[in-house]
């Protein structure tokens, strides 16, 4: 009997044991956050652990350098691409801007070449440079094959021989957690940023000072709902501001009224034809622009009618709000002075 | 008309669609090993579901397990029960704290506005788990503000509440049982009756206490991160609810903390849809309105029939009604022309709708009405044209809301891993299918049924899979049975099956519910019959074709594994008296069930009109899908972007046409039920002439067409909504629009919440150029 309870008493001290093991492996998770301690069935097993080349000439493995423990973007492009394609890097350079100092540090952007033979890591390098592009954001070249798998891996159809049929979506994720979201490259940049350091970012965005007690009376006034609005939106808003200076492109402010109306319509009709013409006005901006060419938008005559009237109405907002502030400050609130706000369609105002 | 699109270009000259024919896209995640492709990729990118010994038909469906509502206390609790927090960042809390908060009285109590004034009970442990401290956080995770304060609060307070906890896979502790409106003590559920015993094990009499979450006894239990369940139990749940009695739904989110938590696939963030009430805004289970671990979301659905603003106003219309326990009615306002029936509820969450859906997020919801109360014999209409009951097969017991001879079922396909954890591909985003059939999430099950007539309620929970249903006997002989409603609510007219147009139930589009009698009295006790599944899949953009019952049959058919028999009814005597109405009598010609509201000819020329189009043509290769709106741009979901805000009080016609050569797309359009004026121009067909829908299919499948115009009003509550493809990897990926209903002349547009462990807040949000205007005015820019 007494042996019985002694391994009773032995069996208990045993589960004491491996409850207070348990217990200190949960105290241990908790305190490391390191995401790379977490199981996900979208892993090492899962993903090709090839090497791919940076724009530094760098090798890196797929899987080990790339995603284990990280919050990634990932797509695909190629360099000489001179269709619309370039307008995707225009977008992703904004989500970059949003981002702050994440890229780099806890998200990461990499675009690899579905054209590996011609983009090599000089090319990168330069078509980085193009678009004023640092730290965080890598672009990637490699064997096809391997570009091939990872592309059919993620669930995008493989380009292939021909780079002009390449999936463009983003490749947004938590690889730790094994959270995939597949979003395309047009959406609201704000959104996809907001989606990369929040929710799919635990340790990131913090919410608490944007406000909670917001009413239907603080709604915003709508904006332009005009055609050219939503034209400005998606094909100008990445790279060109009206008003807030040049970024990848010129700033537009006033635009319409500093050019011949007719060149300008020519231009934003067939940026292409214009470059190839060496026009010397353009000749002069992409040196300014770091040679980074505006890409045929396949406007019609009407959009291009409709989109320099529309940044004529917001250049003559922006000189209004302008002179509304001169006026307050001459009128002593300084202290109190509305922002000249970027002008993006309206979007955010 | 509009100008030369901008997307339709970059679709040619960029990177160019047209390089890849249609099959190639079928093909996403991983192929065969070999890097060959795989004629029938099921289930998608993975190996074939193993059966550990199991048979087909060996065990007892589960019946849907109650939620139970019960009142609200008129004063707030004492008793501050709430979510405990799990022990780790990976679990769930523990069964017993789960059941101690469906059992709680109500605390806190309800607000009409978010209650953001409590913490998170989690507010610590999320910190520990996710590494920094929450500055703010809130026990609810509903928007904070006006904007999402329950619209006519003071009209429809709430009357009656039920709680339930997103959790992972648990046993079931039977906590439920005092809940179940038949008491274990009723009819086929009381001692002696064919559902009294829940599992057909010993120990199982009135009880659901020991039931594992597994597909069938010889699989493995389903692990508490493999399946999210409404209590993290089986069987499925259902929700009873009465017209005219606004019910509060307090839902707690008891997911893990660790988003990775998830055996590969869902996501812990929810907002609950209850698809496709006439619900306000906030209730509506908006995508970008969800809410986190540890909070609860206060839905509360106001239980009265659209109309309710300009139609029988005083309550007069004896058809309007609310049954009560003692087989009365109280009359009240609204278009019982309106009245729905059959719905369900389910997970809504942006770009996940899909996973989480597909791990447990659904439950169903039987509306009961005047007309339809799950009571048969009493007040009969086919007695006396003056009553209004229709005594759809139920039972006698209570004076609504019987279930002996009414099942609710839930049919899905799934796919599990060599250990028989449910799996799912999330990179592959045509479509998952699985390769095995479920029914009320078990594998192949059989049912007992009575010699009598029965009302069968089959929702589609599938992601991907359309379905296609034969009722045969064993020899394979079509049984005839009646179809009674499509997606919840009871056309005009009952249609036999077989009929002209169909021999099989139609083409059935994930989402869709169709409810039909079958009358098993022609069937002597001992028959067995089945239900199959004729529709066939190669991969998830959408079906096939229609295998030939009699290859399926013989066996010649060796194609999709989900295609072919998967359910058994077991005919038993019935020494009872069927009370219930006979279909025939309310065939085309004969008497009515519920008419349609007529719209007249001048109504719906001047009712404002729009466009959907559902394609791939957007964007610069395959996908994502886009939807184009009145003849604008092919659009990807922007939850931001408003596509269309319909005055409230209006009618409209909305064209959805299907434009993505080959691929099918359920169109769902919340909120609101609509009427289908034609397919591709011609008359809909026998079942969707007598109905009103939310589901709206296009495609090449059958019973289907490229477009559908239809009617519909928009009325009583305001806010956003959205429309999406069902194929929920579709709507994920993200085949989704949002339109708000507003005031007329309103020309604000609505924020858009956003949020993450600290809070929610808003976005502003943008307009499309037709967003007030609809296609009229677009075509005339």
């Amino acid at each position: 009997m007494l042996d019985v309870m002694k391994i009773v008493a032995r069996r208990w001290r045993a589960f004491a044991r491996l409850a207070l093991t348990s217990l200190s492996m949960a105290l241990l998770s908790i305190a490391s956050t390191s995401p790379a301690t977490a199981q996900t069935a979208w892993g090492r097993d899962y993903f090709p652990n090839v090497t791919l080349t940076t724009q530094d000439n760098k090798k890196v493995k797929f899987y080990d350098d790339m995603l284990e423990g990280k919050v990634v973007v990932i797509n695909f492009i190629f360099t000489t691409c001179t269709d619309v394609c370039p307008l995707d890097t225009a977008q992703l350079r904004k989500v970059y801007d949003l981002l702050g100092d994440h890229p780099g540090k806890d998200i990461f952007l990499y675009s690899i070449s579905v054209d590996p033979e011609r983009d090599t890591p000089k090319a990168m390098k330069t078509f980085m440079n193009q678009y004023e592009i640092g730290k965080g954001w890598t672009f990637l070249t490699g064997k096809r094959e391997d570009i091939d798998l990872i592309q059919k891996k993620l669930g995008i159809q493989p380009a292939g021989p021909n780079p002009a049929a390449h999936t463009t979506s983003l490749m947004l994720a938590n690889v730790p957690a094994g959270s995939w979201i597949k979003r395309s490259p047009y959406e609201n940049p704000q959104m996809i940023a907001n989606l990369l350091t929040g929710h799919l970012n635990a340790a990131g965005m913090l919410t608490a000072d944007k406000g909670t007690k917001r009413s239907y009376a603080e709604a915003i006034s709508v904006p332009d709902p005009g055609e050219a609005g939503s034209l400005y939106r998606t094909r100008c808003a990445a790279c060109h501001t009206i008003g807030a200076g040049d970024t990848l492109g010129p700033d537009l402010y006033m635009v319409t009224q500093r050019r011949d109306p007719k060149w300008l319509a020519r231009w934003i009709k067939a940026p292409d034809v214009m470059i190839a013409a060496k026009d010397p006005v353009i000749t002069a901006q992409l040196a300014q622009f770091r040679n980074l060419a505006m890409p045929n938008l396949k406007l019609s005559d009407n959009d291009v009618q409709e989109v320099m009237a529309f940044i004529e109405r917001e250049s003559n907002f922006v000189t209004a709000q302008r002179e509304a502030q001169k006026t307050s400050q001459h009128a002593g609130h300084a202290g109190h002075v509305m922002q000249p706000a970027p002008v993006q369609g309206h979007d955010h105002h | 008309m509009r100008k030369q699109g901008f997307w339709g270009i970059a679709a040619v000259f960029g990177c160019a669609v047209s390089l890849f024919s249609f099959p190639a896209f079928a093909k996403g995640g991983d192929d065969a090993a070999d890097g060959s492709v795989r004629k029938y990729d099921i289930p998608t990118g993975a190996t074939a579901s193993p059966l550990f010994g199991a048979r087909p038909f060996t065990q007892k469906m589960l019946q849907f397990e109650e939620f139970g509502t019960r009142a609200i206390p008129p004063e707030e609790s004492t008793n501050s029960v709430t979510l405990a927090p799990p022990a780790d960042c990976k679990s769930s809390p523990l069964g017993w704290q789960i059941d101690k908060v469906i059992n709680q009285k109500l605390w806190p109590a309800p607000m009409r506005e978010a209650n953001t004034y409590r913490p998170n009970p989690w507010q610590m442990k999320i910190g520990n788990c996710i590494g920094y401290t929450l500055k703010t956080s809130a026990i609810e995770g509903r928007p904070p503000g006006e904007l999402y304060a329950h619209q006519r609060y003071d009209e429809f307070t709430p009357q009656r509440f039920f709680t339930s906890v997103q959790a992972g896979a648990r046993m079931n502790t039977g906590a439920r049982d005092v809940w179940q409106k038949h008491q274990y003590s009723k009819g086929e559920f009381g001692p002696g009756g064919l559902y009294y015993n829940t599992t057909g094990y010993t120990g199982s009499d009135g009880t659901t206490n020991g039931i594992t979450p597994r597909l069938h006894p010889l699989m493995p239990a389903q692990n508490a991160n493999s399946v999210w369940t409404f209590d993290g139990t089986l069987p499925p749940k259902l929700l009873m609810a009465r017209y005219g009695e606004p019910l509060l739904f307090r839902h707690y989110n008891g997911l893990p903390i660790d988003v990775s938590a998830n055996n590969g696939f869902g996501h812990h963030t929810i907002t609950t849809h209850e698809h496709n009430g006439h619900n306000p805004a906030e209730s509506d289970g908006f995508a970008a309105a969800y809410f986190y671990p540890g909070q609860y979301y206060d839905y509360r659905w106001p239980m009265q029939l659209a109309g309710y603003d300009s139609i029988n106003t005083d309550a007069s219309d004896p058809h309007a009604g609310m049954p009560e326990a003692n087989g009365t009615i109280t009359k009240i306002r609204g278009d019982w022309r309106e009245t729905m029936s059959t719905h369900w509820f389910h997970d809504h969450m942006l770009d996940f709708t899909a996973q989480n859906v597909y791990k447990g997020n659904a439950a169903m919801m039987n509306y009961y009405s005047a007309v339809d109360r799950g009571r048969e014999g009493s007040q009969c209409n086919y007695s006396s044209s003056a009553n209004v009951n229709l005594c759809l097969p139920s039972g006698t017991a209570m004076g609504w809301g019987n279930r002996d001879y009414d099942i609710n079922l839930v049919m899905a396909d799934k796919a599990w891993d060599k250990n028989g954890q449910l799996f799912f591909n999330i990179f592959n985003t045509d479509g998952f299918l699985g390769d095995q059939m479920t029914v009320n999430w078990l594998w192949k099950p059989y049912v007992d049924v009575r010699s009598r007539r029965y009302r069968f309620r089959i929702l589609n929970g599938s992601v991907s899979r359309y379905l296609k249903l034969a009722l045969v006997d064993a020899t394979g002989k079509r049984v005839p049975y009646w179809m009674i409603a499509n997606d919840g609510n009871l056309m005009e007219h009952a249609i036999p099956f077989p009929n002209a147009q169909s021999q099989d139930l139609p083409t059935q589009g994930i989402a869709e519910r169709f409810d039909i009698v079958v009358d098993f009295s022609q069937f002597q006790p001992g028959t067995k019959l089945y239900f199959i599944n004729t529709l066939e899949h190669r991969e998830g953009a959408g079906p096939k074709e229609e295998i030939p019952l009699a290859d399926i049959l013989s066996g010649k058919y060796q194609g999709d594994p989900a295609v072919g028999k998967f359910m058994e009814f077991r005919v038993k005597e019935y020494a009872g008296t069927d009370l219930s109405m006979n279909p025939a009598d309310y065939v085309e010609g004969k008497k009515k069930m519920v008419p349609r509201a007529t719209f007249t000819a001048a109504e719906l020329a001047s009712a404002r009109k729009r466009s959907f189009e559902f394609g791939r043509s957007g964007g610069t290769d395959e996908e994502p899908w886009t939807i184009k709106v009145d003849g604008g741009h092919g659009d990807i979901a922007d939850i931001n972007r408003v596509s269309a805000a319909p005055d409230v009080g209006s009618l409209e016609v909305w064209t959805i046409k299907n434009t993505s050569g080959g691929w099918s797309h359920p169109v769902h359009v919340h909120f609101e039920e609509g009427q289908i004026l034609d397919r591709d121009g011609k008359a809909p067909p026998l079942w969707e002439k007598w109905a009103r829908k939310d589901v709206y299919r296009v495609g090449p499948e059958p019973n289907s067409s490229g477009t559908v115009t239809m009617a519909i009003r928009f009325r009583e509550f305001l806010g956003s909504y959205v429309e999406h493809c069902h194929n929920t990897q579709h709507e994920d990926h993200a085949m989704l629009l949002r339109w708000d209903v507003m005031h007329p002349g309103e020309a604000i547009a609505i924020p858009t919440p956003e949020g993450g462990w600290e809070g929610m807040f808003y976005e502003p949000s943008y307009v499309l150029p037709t967003w007030r205007t609809g296609i009229t005015a677009a075509a005339t820019r």
